[in-house]
């Protein structure tokens, strides 16, 4: 009897062991680069100029590098060695006024700023002047309710990842409803659907990426609006991890000037790089205070040249990152 | 000199003593599936939007969500339940914070 049930504790440990396995060599791929070395931080608590209240976005020109400081209500610009140059926002609900600004997008002469609390995406020249606002709170096309991020197409279309809309919206540049993807206020995981979806990037050719926030994955999107895959865990379906290629809670997408696919892994405490295809490439950043570790990665940016900068939220930090020679 | 600086701290804790007394009840909600920013900001967003309502405090790690009101306005556990309900979470706990 006793041999019996040993025999079979054998064998179940033998089946535990073979699934193990396959999930490592299925689902857990190893880097395929040298990956990212840190360079430098700056930033600490407060809301002096060069300090932070909850950095949540962050987006870069070719010299510039511009951080949403939430709860300060404002935008902060700094050059590639951290230091300030200027800040513009203050709370309120008003033009160029900021309630809880989220994920930003710069493209061309402009910054977008996904405005959270307002229900809107605000433009602002680089400069600080704001230009207009995009949106108001609700749920019917063209409404939002706490937009996370937004993109900008080539045409003007813009792109938002609307969290507690549960959608994806693409509206013309004058704010007016051209498509959506998922249902209204609903959650979902199949293909498609989204669980509080906080970014989106547009590739050069079109195609859409969306940070499914608490679904812990990546959605693909073709030009045309189709489903093309998604990422993250096995089968991309809100199953969270610590591996290469899971996430946990998935805050900010960005591209780089290849296409490659930067995701911010908030609870993993890391950046992720994956290429266009979803191909997982390599990771860096590890939980803690010390240089180059994190508390809560929720943004990141990368320039031209390929230097990474991070929004180290509970650090109040920014970090520059740059590829390993 | 000791009298001095005492005086100036007798002073400056009597200036502060109004604005003390200006601020209303406050409540500490015990909220499950904060995750990050972005639920932390749609629970203040929406429990802002309550009348009276002057801050909200929101701690991701421990889910606390502390709410100060103005003097003279009380929070219904019910209204505050329905707040954090539309921003995709449940109330788990309810309590009137002692002064």
């Amino acid at each position: 009897m006793g041999k019996r049930i040993l025999k079979a504790l054998g064998g179940v440990t033998v089946v535990l062991l073979g699934l193990a396995v396959i999930v490592w060599l299925v689902w857990i791929p190893s880097a395929r680069e040298v990956g990212y070395e840190f360079v430098s931080t700056w930033g600490e608590p407060g809301n002096a100029p060069g300090q932070f209240h909850d950095p949540t976005g962050i987006a870069v020109t070719a010299t510039e590098v511009f951080v949403s400081d939430a709860r300060n209500a404002r935008i902060q610009v700094f050059d590639f060695d951290g230091h300030f140059k200027r800040q513009f926002g203050t709370k309120g609900d008003g033009p160029g006024r900021l309630g809880r600004p989220m994920n930003l997008r710069i493209d061309g002469d402009e910054l977008y700023v996904a405005d959270y609390w307002n229900d809107r995406i605000q433009v602002f020249g680089l400069d600080g002047a704001p230009h207009r606002s995009i949106g108001k709170s609700g749920k019917d096309p063209g409404e939002f309710n706490a937009p996370g991020g937004v993109a900008v197409a080539g045409n003007g279309d813009l792109y938002v990842a609307d969290f507690y809309g549960q959608r994806i919206q693409q509206l013309h540049a004058d704010g007016s409803f051209v498509r959506q993807w998922g249902h209204t206020g609903k959650v979902g995981i199949r293909a498609g659907e989204f669980n509080y979806p906080t970014d989106v990037a547009l590739a050069d050719d079109g195609t859409l990426y969306v940070a499914d926030g608490y679904n812990d994955r990546v959605q693909v999107f073709s030009p045309e609006g189709r489903f093309v895959r998604k990422w993250g865990g096995p089968f991309g379906m809100n199953i969270f991890g610590p591996f290469n290629g899971w996430f946990a809670t998935v805050t900010r997408i960005t591209l780089d000037s290849s296409g490659n696919v930067f995701v911010a892994d908030f609870y993993n405490n890391r950046v992720q790089k994956f290429s266009p295809d979803g191909t997982f490439l390599s990771t860096f950043g590890s939980k803690g205070t010390g240089p180059g570790q994190f508390e809560k990665v929720i943004a990141v940016a990368v320039a031209r040249d390929g230097t990474v900068f991070v929004a180290d939220f509970a650090n109040n930090r920014i970090q520059k990152w740059q590829p390993k020679p | 000199m000791k009298i001095i600086r005492h005086s100036i701290a007798a002073l400056m804790l009597l200036l502060l003593i109004p604005t003390a007394q200006a601020s209303g009840p406050s409540y500490a909600l015990q909220v499950d599936g904060l995750a990050c920013p972005f639920c932390a900001y749609g629970i203040e967003k929406k429990l802002s939007s309550i009348e009276g309502v002057d801050d909200t405090q929101v701690n991701i790690k421990t889910g606390e969500v502390i709410v100060i009101m103005a003097e003279g306005a009380p929070l219904a556990e019910d209204l505050a339940r329905k707040k954090v309900k539309d921003a995709g979470f449940t109330l788990r706990a309810f309590s009137r914070r002692s002064k």
